[in-house]
């Protein structure tokens, strides 16, 4: 457990000393949220509420692929990546730390550019934050578990930037589909999507336990 | 975790499978033919309903295929031995081949008797993302450096990918994926003659697969072995050099 803390604590000083990560993910995030808003404007309000889930949630996966692809890369340098190999602990824990660091730098950009999105589409997130933020989490938790993964393996890959989406995106669906019902949901009733909850817990516990176990293949030197 | 010396008892079977596959592939193929053509032709969709003697076949080896590669890839990271590797490569390549016919075969049909190419159903969604999911694999595996890493990678990815399929059809399903495509051959549910050349569709195409995966498995055993090859020749130039 002290291990995940460590490094859990390691990847959040190491952000913020410099904040790059997470500045650059959440202007992409809004930048993709004004383009979203251009391409597919909502004429009224019941259109944004149908548009909503579904373009919040690419912003959140776009934001997602560049943060999950530079949590590895500044392993890189000074080698830091074989010393994570090296540590006398075991790597489903150093996995862990990882995936909780993405999660953590990923719910900041995420909450920011909800934000935006609400003032961009016009769409009262207000009044359901609280439940939209345990679904994003829900959905995040997913995402970042195969992320991180799969980031530790495109990182030492040629075309990094292309293998993670490659990847991540078609194996992310059942995240995809189960958070984009469940905030559909929110915005239509305001109630809890019991269906798409139980779809979202599944998920996190199949990924939790691939991403787990399989760690232990992906690091190496 | 080192790979070991290739342990060479997947070559073997692969070459002792290689001629009683071809043969068994030429004779099923020639008997599948000729039922095909003397099948009855079905009174609602015509000569269009033929395409269910190849198309189903083709989709039972591209899940077996990709069954394969998690299996091979996680034989490969239990015991660091090659050749599961080189199964486990090989059965992505033939199921990526076969997942592809497949693919390309079922809007054939579709157009004939739904009147359009696609539908965004169930199986037909969960089909193209495994696709996906596989082209990804092979190309994880031609973008990493490093056969031995490269291996571990893509069995990491392949024993995800097959994770993700009931997933898939879970997460489709609640969504409310319209399930379009045909259900499942019930026992009775082919017409009068249209039982045999199905049969016999699927043990060709099973034999096709066979075939194609045991010399797939022949091809890397034969470029691990040149790579190794290769490799004792420059470590002995080397020597050379140093003795000179």
């Amino acid at each position: 457990m002290s291990v995940v803390l460590a490094i859990l604590w390691k990847d959040l000083v190491t952000e913020w000393r410099s904040r790059d990560r997470v500045v650059a993910m959440a202007v992409f995030a809004f930048l993709v949220v004004l383009v979203l808003h251009f391409a597919l404007p909502a004429r009224d309000a019941a259109e944004a509420r149908r548009l909503a889930p579904g373009l919040l949630w690419v912003a959140y996966v776009f934001a997602a692929l560049l943060g999950l692809d530079r949590a590895f890369a500044l392993e890189l340098e000074n080698d830091a990546l074989a010393g994570l190999a090296l540590a006398p602990a075991d790597r489903g824990f150093v996995f862990l730390g990882k995936a909780a660091a993405n999660l953590v730098i990923l719910g900041a950009v995420q909450a920011a550019t909800a934000v935006v999105f609400a003032l961009a589409f016009g769409v009262d997130l207000g009044a359901i934050a609280g439940r939209l933020a345990a679904v994003v989490a829900l959905g995040s938790i997913g995402l970042c578990a195969v992320g991180t993964l799969f980031g530790a393996i495109a990182v030492r890959t040629r075309y990094r930037e292309v293998m993670l989406p490659l990847l991540l995106l078609p194996l992310l669906v059942p995240v995809l589909l189960g958070a984009v019902d469940a905030t559909a949901g929110l915005l239509e009733t305001g109630t809890l999507r019991w269906r798409a909850v139980q779809l979202l817990v599944v998920t996190d516990g199949v990924f939790g336990i691939v991403s787990f176990l399989g760690f232990e293949y992906v690091l190496d030197e | 975790m080192a790979a070991r010396t290739p342990d060479p008892a997947v070559d073997r079977i692969a070459a002792r499978l290689r001629a009683p596959t071809a043969w068994l592939l030429a004779g099923l193929a020639a008997l599948w033919m000729a039922t095909v053509v003397r099948a009855p032709e079905d009174a609602v969709q015509g000569v269009i309903q033929k395409i269910l003697y190849l198309h189903p076949p083709l989709a039972f080896a591209a899940y077996l295929g990709f069954a394969l590669t998690a299996v091979g890839g996680a034989l490969f990271l239990w015991r660091g031995d090659d050749a599961w590797d080189r199964l486990a490569r090989s059965a992505a390549a033939v199921g990526v081949l076969f997942c592809t016919l497949m693919i390309l075969t079922g809007p054939i049909w579709a157009r004939g008797t739904w009147g359009r190419w696609w539908s965004w159903d169930l199986r037909l969604t969960i089909t193209l993302l495994l696709w996906f999911a596989y082209l990804a694999y092979l190309l994880l595996r031609s973008f990493t450096e490093g056969s031995e890493r490269a291996a571990r990678f893509a069995a990491v990815y392949g024993i995800a990918g097959l994770a993700v399929i009931p997933l898939n059809y879970f997460a489709i399903e609640l969504s409310g994926g319209r399930a379009m495509h045909p259900d499942n051959l019930a026992g009775d549910s082919l017409g009068a003659g249209m039982g045999l050349p199905f049969l016999l569709g699927v043990l060709t195409t099973l034999a096709a697969f066979a075939h194609l995966l045991v010399r797939r498995v022949e091809v890397e055993g034969l470029r691990a072995r040149l790579a190794e090859q290769a490799e004792a020749r420059r470590g002995a130039d080397e020597e050379g050099r140093w003795a000179t």
